[in-house]
């Protein structure tokens, strides 16, 4: 038994330390002066200092930020809408919804990017925008995740009959929709949209070909930096591994409670 | 044309055709029970006089004025579901205020009246809890409250109770049935449990098919079944083709089909001759205890027949045992579809 275990245990082992080498090691540069040694000299927090105190640098957070927040809310505002007129309306059209919103699975971002441009960049409308059009394309892409973390989580609340309920009262499908439906779902959104922001807080390929550098985030000011100053790019890569490792714990945790609550549920 | 109407309602599911032309009466202040087998159509009925199924044809009228195609929500009729009915992210209270917000209800009058209906159906305790901390019987008792202290014309009830153990079952029903009283509310209830509709019921709609089969007053329906299925469905009837019959009783019968029920059969042991009874001669193939209730089998001329006998210890008759059976002729239904 302890032999059958012990193989795969080491190459997880082995796994793990090849992927948190790099962290490691560019925690270690950000936070040192030399590093030719054995040992690193000079402890400084200076890199990290400078970065909270660079405009720009908060700037390009703010942006972040905002770049998730947006597509995030339109997102889940849409697949709720398509998802509620579905369920209530058109129950036969539900799988043509799925399988629209599955398709960005498959669209790598260099396609997704040169596509949007090819179609949009010449539009005298507002559609030329490259802000806008990054926006579109991260909806796009969340699109999946949002889609099933949402339809997962009203299968678990059969909807048809609360809202069926809730208009015996009196409510209209959509109050009923948004008042009774809706926040027994949050947990599912709010984990399906953390899960977004991880995958938009990773992108480099979109951001790059779509907005350039006329409103750069966290991640072009990664890029600009290392071209420049090394230890400084190793402070700004470290701080975004640290925010997407704290959504991600926040969302293991978030899913945690999920489960440990339904489980209760189907106790009682 | 009573308080609810049901004229001439077909509902078809695309090529399902569920109802086949009801039409039904039902008068104000009754409890009326819509029993039939599972998939008969009962629950499209009671959506249909919801609203939350659009009939195919005909029309629905309640209290004079027709609503075939009245929006649900202006009714003014409540509803109890099967189950998941209740609002899982508000409390007690906030799930049995829901109707009177929609209503616009000032806030002082929702806070009483919430407190009273909970009081009634004895859960005014449990008024902060969620639903998930409440067993099924409570929640079915919130979802009772909360269709009722809206104060709807008419109450639906479908298969409220049929989630719930036999025990806590009986105790509902008694209080159902208290409430519907106490509030003189119309009510249209909905089951497929025979005991249930009897206990409860001013009136039974025995539904088979899409069609109304047959109704009346729970005795009406437990003495008079009108056809075989409505014996098979109601009571514990023995049906008999006329040739069976003959072939027991030895006497011809001028129908397709007989019902006995068993407790009107009499298990004699030595010959009573009466020309007002049917007489039957067996013997003792099964017996079977149901409480103060000993149900014994008796093969008769090839026939199997059902007898109730009230328990009693020094009566008992065993397997084998050679009987005569006889059965007032007048008890004996006969029955021709
Ligand atoms: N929305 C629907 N779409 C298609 N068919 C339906 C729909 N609702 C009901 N039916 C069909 O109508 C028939 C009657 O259903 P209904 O729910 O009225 O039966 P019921 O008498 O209430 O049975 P039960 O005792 O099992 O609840 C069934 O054959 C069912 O398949
Ligand atoms: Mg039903």
């Amino acid at each position: 038994m302890k032999e059958k275990r012990a193989a795969p245990l080491a190459v997880m082992l082995l796994v793990m330390i090849y992927l948190l080498i790099p962290l490691a090691v560019s925690i270690v540069y950000s936070l040192f002066r030399k590093w030719t040694g054995v040992l690193p000299e000079g402890f400084r927090l200076d890199n990290y200092i400078a970065l909270f105190t660079d405009g720009e640098f908060l700037a390009s957070v703010g942006r972040s930020i905002a770049m998730c927040i947006v597509p995030i809310a339109a997102t889940i505002v849409i697949v709720l809408l398509a998802l509620f007129v579905t369920t209530i309306y058109f129950p036969k059209l539900e799988k043509y919804v799925q399988i629209i919103c599955m398709i960005p699975y498959t669209i790598q971002g260099v396609i997704l990017s040169v596509s949007i441009l090819s179609l949009y960049v010449g539009s005298p409308t507002f559609l030329s925008n490259r802000l806008l059009m990054l926006m579109g394309a991260y909806c796009v892409v969340i699109l999946p995740y949002i889609y099933q973390g949402i339809r997962n989580g009203m299968r678990a609340v059969h909807m048809p009959t609360l809202i069926e309920a809730a208009e015996m009262l009196g409510a209209s499908k959509l109050y009923a929709f948004f008042r009774v439906v809706v926040p027994n779902i949050l947990s599912a959104i709010i984990i399906s949209s953390l899960l977004a922001v991880g995958i938009i807080f990773g992108d480099y390929v979109l951001i790059r070909n779509l907005a350039g550098t006329s409103a750069p985030n966290m991640q072009i000011y990664l890029y600009q930096t290392m071209k420049h100053d090394s230890t400084m790019a190793s402070a700004v890569f470290v701080i975004i591994m640290l925010t997407t490792f704290i959504i991600t714990l926040l969302v293991l945790l978030l899913q945690n409670k999920d489960t440990k609550r339904r489980q209760q549920q189907v106790k009682e | 044309m009573g308080y609810i109407h049901f004229e001439n309602i077909h509902k078809d599911f695309g090529q399902n055709k569920v109802l086949k032309g009801i039409t039904m009466d039902v008068e104000r202040g009754h409890l009326v029970t819509l029993l039939g087998p599972s998939g008969c159509g009962k629950s499209t009925l009671l959506r249909c006089l919801a609203g939350l199924e659009e009939v195919t044809s005909g029309t629905v009228s309640l209290d004079g004025k027709d609503i075939t195609h009245v929006n649900p929500r202006d009714r003014g009729i409540g509803m109890v579901f099967q189950q998941y009915s209740l609002f899982p992210n508000m409390s007690v209270a906030q799930n049995v205020a829901f109707g009177l917000n929609m209503k616009k209800v000032p806030k002082d009058t929702i806070s009483r009246k919430v407190a009273e209906i909970l009081k009634i159906v004895g859960l005014e305790d449990k008024a902060e809890q969620y639903p998930n901390q409440l067993s099924g019987g409570q929640q079915q008792r919130v979802a009772l409250a909360r269709a009722i202290v809206t104060e709807p014309k008419v109450l639906l009830l479908d298969e409220p109770l049929s989630a719930i153990d036999a025990k806590l079952r009986r105790n509902l029903q008694v209080e159902i049935r208290r409430i519907q009283q106490d509030f003189g509310m119309t009510t249209i209830f909905v089951t497929h449990d025979q005991d249930e509709a009897m206990v409860m019921s001013d009136v039974i709609h025995l539904f088979h098919n899409g069609l109304i089969e047959q109704s009346g007053t729970p005795t009406e329906m437990y003495t008079q079944p009108v056809s075989k299925f409505a014996a098979s469905f109601i009571g514990n009837y023995n049906i008999l083709s006329a040739a069976d019959f003959q072939k027991a009783s030895g006497e011809a019968v001028d129908c397709a089909d007989v019902a006995i029920r068993p407790e009107i059969v009499r298990i004699n042991l030595e010959v009573a001759d009466e020309s007002k009874r049917f007489h039957m001669e067996g013997e003792v193939v099964n017996s079977l205890s149901h409480g103060n209730l000993m149900r014994y089998t008796i093969l008769c001329g090839g026939v199997e027949i059902n007898a109730d006998i009230m328990f009693e210890k020094s009566h008992l008759l065993e397997i084998g045992q050679k009987v005569r059976l006889s059965i007032r002729k007048t008890n004996v239904i006969l029955l021709n579809s």
